[in-house]
């Protein structure tokens, strides 16, 4: 296991690279979501076929999740985009990387790319939205209304999540009840800088939105397509925010073929 | 060289398995066998298997590759997950490497 020590915090990387033989094409910064969620997300998902493809592959936990530290305290938008820009630079990684965030991580990947456009060769949103004065707000609802339900009654609240969503999700939901017992990380998320128009707009790197079709998320995609210069979206039919575990191998062929055709590698393959 | 087996195979996993449990959770007395499911018996998370790819890479090198085993899956299969479906799939991966 690969820690990284960015100097404010140990943080859980994990790469993967193409196997021996093959030259990497390109690197990608896989950035997973929040409470629940962690860089297996994409471990046992998207990385292999990534690697396979000739993708240098670097995947993170955020802080407080997975096997990163858990500082109580530092949980706004801008300190988990100080986070990646701190290991990207540890691991020495500061060329063009294409992102590809999961929710929360989605939104930290497009800040990334907002702050250092220079430093981003593509961003893939699953799932997910730039830092606009709505979705702090949103975010901040959501965040309170799940952690209000666990904190207040958590036995009651796992027993149901138990029974209507199964064992693992209940699993899953006690150790996000835990992260937000023992960190800010609920009052940093709402009160974290957002970005305004202009600055959503100057990211000019191709920018692909996936989203699952029975998701509200997927509404915003024709709002990403005007504001953004060159992004494309998809929506997936049947699947809600979960989409990047139910679908993943539709939502890695996607994303590769936008790492593909910017690089050039699918021509070269081709020949 | 130990012949590869289920038994041997089984005795590694084992081996990896009391060593994560006993590392990450405090946990030292859980019988494992080829039934065990990695979910709901040994209540691992994902992040634990991550942990657990990489003991079985220090182990086996890159002939058992347990991302790509469980990137082949659907979610339920993963979430169903014996131990003895991961001791099959290693020992054909040691005996194709074998082979090859």
């Amino acid at each position: 296991m690969a820690m990284v020590d960015t100097g404010q915090l140990r943080l859980h990387v994990q790469r993967m690279s193409p196997p021996e033989g093959v030259r990497p094409v390109a690197t990608a910064v896989l950035v997973h979501g929040l409470l629940t969620d962690s860089l297996a997300s994409y471990y046992f998902t998207i990385a292999p076929p990534f690697a396979l493809a000739g993708i240098d592959v670097v995947m993170y936990d955020l802080r407080g999740h997975g096997r990163s530290g858990r500082p109580a305290t530092g949980y706004t938008l801008d300190d988990n985009i100080d986070d990646l820009e701190a290991l990207l630079d540890r691991l020495e990684v500061t060329g063009p990387v294409h992102l590809v965030g999961n929710s929360y991580g989605g939104t930290v990947a497009f800040g990334y790319a907002a702050r250092h456009p220079e430093r981003a060769a593509s961003v893939s949103l699953i799932e997910s939205e730039p830092a606009t004065a709505a979705w702090a707000p949103k975010l901040g609802g959501i965040l309170s209304r799940v952690l209000h339900e666990l904190a207040h009654n958590e036995d009651d609240a796992l027993a149901w999540i138990s029974a209507n969503r199964g064992h693992n999700t209940a699993r899953l939901a006690k150790g996000a009840a835990r992260l937000a017992r023992e960190t800010s990380l609920s009052q940093d998320i709402p009160a974290s800088g957002v970005l305004t128009e202009d600055q959503i707009r100057a990211v000019h790197c191709p920018v692909l939105g996936i989203y699952g079709g029975d998701s509200d998320l997927a509404l915003l995609a024709p709002w990403l397509e005007s504001v953004l210069p060159d992004c494309r979206t998809v929506v997936i039919p049947g699947h809600e925010h979960s989409v990047l575990v139910e679908a993943a191998g539709t939502i890695g062929g996607h994303i590769l073929s936008l790492i593909q055709s910017t690089t050039g590698a699918a021509e070269v393959a081709a020949r | 060289m130990t012949p590869t087996t289920e038994d041997t195979v089984l005795a590694d996993l084992t081996g990896m398995l009391t060593a994560l449990l006993e590392d990450e959770y405090g946990v030292d007395d859980v019988e494992i066998t080829m039934t065990t499911t990695f979910n709901r018996d040994l209540e691992l998370e994902s992040i634990d298997l991550v942990t657990l790819a990489g003991l079985l890479q220090e182990h086996y090198g890159t002939k058992v590759n347990f991302a790509e085993f469980l990137a082949g899956m659907e979610f339920d299969e993963i979430i169903e997950l014996t131990v003895g479906r991961l001791v099959e799939y290693v020992v054909q991966s040691l005996k194709a490497a074998e082979a090859g």
